[in-house]
């Protein structure tokens, strides 16, 4: 990075919005995966898309990467800075463009968070679905390129489901529309492949979601399991019944015994328990609300309690949400893994695991979206002891190998980014792989949009990624995983 | 004369929109398609797809077909996952024969798009069609979590997977649904499934304008009402709902819907259990079975009512006439119209002109050769125009795939 090219940053988009300074620039060196760390050429923080824009060419021009970067958030350093490169902040472009409840529409600006759409829009009787457990503190464009589900994508999917339109800059500056706020538009659905390309396509400015109603009825329940195996018949069956709940959660005794020593939810001393979220029509929901609980007893639960209020689910889901951030309680480190199974494989998963516990020495507390499938295993170690960081890690990728290996996926939320990016040949062949690089030349000929991302490259690979450690804002208590 | 790919010269019976191609292949394997591909490409052959042939005059009109691709003889379910909710498909079953084998356990593949049981999963894929249940549970893009498909050099590629959570890689499955064969020939396809209900029960409202039409409709969603299908349709004007859950459920809300319907000075009607298959496929029929040009448009919910108003008097002013179904809530418009053509192709154009790109389209489906010659069958796709060329380029360098079909002409 020449100061040149920096002095004409400056001059497009003005001294105010760019970041030199060295010290400052480490304020940016990691996401939420702060194992791997590059200190940015710099950063911008523009205010608007002229400005983004601005940079882009400037870049294009010169031939820069530059990688776009929300809140930070995120768990696969999908926005880890290019070294030689600039980082286009998008925080202060966080205005609310334009709320449409006829059209049950909003229009938002990429660095409005999550959690401030609902609020937004909750005095009228909607909200918007995918609840990342980081909602507090992530940021809608963060979403847009990881995809990004949460607790209750098993009924109302991810943020695909729920993005109707974008403004994008290209990576050579120019300015697209992409959908618009009808539900369809006519041409290529460049939107379904933007939508949790990581950052890779374009740099988005500008988004259009969907808004849904408030459920009439919502009731949350939990139940405690002797085994994961009576858990995890209970939510096959649960789905053989042809319930599809809006969540079904899973936490085994590790877990459990985190979020009680953390926030005291609560919760049975058992080898598992399952929190089911029911919503929608007040009959539909009653009925069903009945299937379950037989369904529940049928499997050997115990310990039923069912939410009153508003403020007893509350507590329920703040003892599962805590479940990530809660395990520093029990262990001074653990990898977390996000992963994906066919959910009927989730009883053969999970006893694999529990063997690799047994034979690796380390403790793996689990939590999973039971409903889909998706696993998040905490891998726990202690840094003080030599080798055992690493051999977290490689335990952490073992599990993964068990994904596969059942036909599952290297992530269900939380991204490829810089830290699976290796592991993509498992998942997927050369020809698939170079598939999705016709996308990526098709949309960016030159590799200048946060490259070394997503695909596995020789120089990438080389390397070997680090545990997990608690992001600062983690550490603080600002934010959970989910 | 056939070889291994079940390659054969065409015949009259073969042709499209008029056209003859020249060859016609029907592979039985997905190697079989791959090879079928990579020799149209070795020949500088335009290739154009067919599943069930029922939506071949869709698009731009071809002026050569050298080699139409057949896809029928790719017709298992390759894979029932029922713990999972989820099944794999080759491209060329008909969704009606999918959903019959699927609905040995008790689930389906939600999608119920016209002509079932000779459309094909690739067509539907292909042209992102969907039907009355798209209220609730999406269009195919919704729906599909992985796809092996065949690019146009022969190469096959998977994307996607068998869970319904991935977000490993690009969506390239998603990027081919509504690409109309213009990336890649689908061989199979994975989708998430929905369970069949143990019930279900239809209400037909008619009402007085599309004001109140669309007023009732709000006012029942904004109570809580979880239809599985809403319909606004002509003629006469009415609301269509149907309720899918436990029988006490769908009860329960189509007595709600029923009581609501009064308060809007609508007349409802709740159907005999029996009688709502044979309502649902008129529903369907009156549409999609005659002859006229079908348009789809889409537009904004709030701008629904004036949308109608505005339908009604353009095309009674030109002579035309025209049926209209399609999803309320979501605004999208399936319309069959008949009458003088250029007043049909003046009618489409002034229609565009009132929508704002992203704002709503209209898009030209099936019609004649004489109408596709009047007007651009996509219109204005936009300023990602240029990226969705690209993105052809790259899949397709020398246009071998449904040449000039693809979205916006591609």
């Amino acid at each position: 990075m020449t100061p040149e090219f920096i002095d004409e940053l400056e001059q497009r988009i003005g001294s105010e919005a760019v970041v030199r300074d060295q010290s400052e620039l480490l304020t940016y060196e990691s996401d939420g995966l702060v194992s791997h760390r590059s200190r940015p050429g710099v950063a911008v923080l523009p205010r608007t898309v002229e400005q983004v824009r601005a940079v882009v060419r400037a870049c294009h021009e010169a031939g820069v990467p530059f990688v776009a970067r929300g809140q930070g958030t995120g768990l696969s350093g999908g926005a880890l800075p290019h070294p030689d490169g600039v980082l286009i902040v998008m925080t202060r472009m966080n205005r609310v463009v334009e709320i449409d409840i006829p059209n049950e529409r909003i229009t938002v600006e990429p660095g409005v968070m999550n959690l401030e759409v609902t609020r937004q829009v909750a005095p009228h009787g909607y909200y918007y679905a995918p609840d990342p457990s980081s909602q507090v503190i992530c940021s809608i464009g963060g979403n847009l390129a990881e995809n990004s589900g949460g607790a209750h994508c098993l009924k109302y999917g991810f943020t695909v489901h729920h993005v109707l339109g974008a403004e994008a800059v290209m990576p050579d500056g120019t300015l697209v529309h992409v959908g618009g706020v009808a539900v369809d538009s006519p041409g290529l659905d460049l939107l379904g492949v933007l939508v949790g390309s990581e950052g890779t396509l374009a740099v988005v400015t500008k988004v259009m979601l969907r808004l849904l109603r408030r459920p009439e009825s919502v009731r949350t329940l939990l139940a405690a399991f002797d085994s994961t195996d009576d858990a995890g018949n209970a939510v096959s069956d649960v789905i053989a019944a042809g319930i599809i709940p809006a969540a079904i959660e899973m936490m085994d005794r590790t877990t459990i015994r985190a979020a009680e020593a953390a926030v005291q939810p609560g919760f049975p001393d058992a080898e598992a328990v399952l929190i089911v979220e029911l919503d929608g029509h007040e009959a539909e929901v009653a009925a069903q609300f009945e299937q379950i609980e037989a369904i529940f007893a049928k499997n050997q639960g115990w310990g039923v309690q069912v939410a009153r209020d508003d403020a007893q689910r509350g507590r329920i889901w703040m003892g599962r949400k805590a479940a990530f951030a809660a395990m520093g309680r029990v262990s001074p480190s653990y990898y977390v893994q996000d992963g994906v199974i066919p959910r009927s494989r989730l009883p053969e998963v999970l006893r694999r695991i529990r063997q690799l516990e047994q034979d690796s020495g380390l403790t793996i507390g689990n939590v999973f979206h039971a409903g889909d499938g998706n696993l998040h295993p905490l891998v726990c170690y202690d840094d003080a002891v030599e080798g055992q960081a690493e051999l977290a890690e490689r335990v952490a990728s073992e599990i993964l190998s068990y994904c596969l290996d059942v036909g599952g996926s290297l992530t269900g939320e939380h991204g490829i980014g810089a830290d699976k990016a290796c592991h993509m040949p498992k998942m997927f062949g050369d020809d698939d792989l170079a598939t999705m690089q016709l996308v990526r030349v098709a949309f960016d000929p030159e590799g200048l949009c946060n490259p070394d991302k997503l695909f596995p490259t020789p120089r990438l690979c080389g390397e070997v990624p680090g545990p997990y450690r608690a992001h600062p804002a983690e550490a603080a208590g600002l934010v959970e995983r989910v | 004369m056939h070889d291994a790919e079940g390659r054969r010269t065409g015949a009259a019976a073969d042709a499209v929109d008029g056209v003859v191609p020249r060859w016609v292949a029907e592979p039985a394997s997905q190697e079989g398609v791959a090879r079928t591909l990579a020799q149209a490409g070795a020949d500088g052959h335009a290739v154009l797809v067919q599943g069930g042939g029922t939506k071949l005059g869709w698009g731009p009109r071809l002026e050569l077909i050298d080699v139409l691709l057949k896809t029928g003889r790719l017709n298992e379910v390759v894979a029932h996952r029922y713990g999972d909710l989820t099944a794999t498909t080759q491209s060329g079953i008909t969704l009606a024969e999918t959903n019959e084998r699927l609905s040995a356990h008790r689930q389906w593949l939600a999608l119920d798009p016209p002509d079932r049981a000779r459309a094909t999963v690739g067509g539907i894929l292909a042209t992102n069609d969907a039907g009355p249940h798209r209220h609730r549970h999406g269009a195919p893009r919704d729906l599909i979590i992985g796809m092996t498909l065949v690019r146009a050099d022969g190469v096959t590629a998977q994307s996607g997977g068998i869970v319904v959570k991935n977000v490993a890689g690009y969506d390239v499955a998603r990027l081919l649904t509504g690409s109309f064969g213009s990336l890649g020939v689908i061989v199979d396809a994975t989708f998430k499934l929905a369970p069949l209900a143990e019930a279900s029960s239809t209400v037909v409202v008619e009402l007085p304008d599309a004001k109140v039409a669309v007023g009732y409709a709000v006012d029942l969603l904004s109570r809580g009402s979880t239809p599985a299908a809403l319909e606004i349709a002509t003629d006469p004007l009415r609301v269509v709902l149907k309720f899918e859950s436990l029988e006490s459920v769908t009860e329960a809300q189509a007595e709600e819907a029923m009581t609501l319907a009064e308060t809007h000075g609508g007349l409802g009607q709740l159907l005999e259990v029996d009688a709502q298959n044979e309502f649902w496929t008129a529903h369907e029929r009156r549409v999609f079975a005659d002859d006229g040009t079908l348009l789809k448009a889409v537009v904004l919910p709030a701008d629904l009512p004036s949308s109608l108003s505005w339908l009604d008097e353009a095309a009674a002013s030109r002579g035309l006439s025209y049926v209209l179904a399609g999803q309320a809530a979501l605004s999208v418009l399936h319309l069959r119209l008949t009458g003088p053509v250029e007043k049909q192709a003046a009618l489409v154009s002034e229609w565009r002109e009132r929508l704002t790109l992203g704002r709503g389209s209209v898009v030209v489906r099936r019609a004649t050769a004489e109408l596709k010659a009047l007007t651009d069958v996509w219109g204005s796709v936009g300023d990602t125009f240029e990226v969705m060329r690209e993105v052809k380029r790259r899949f397709d360098p020398r246009a071998t795939l449904n040449p000039g079909r693809g979205p916006g002409g591609l």
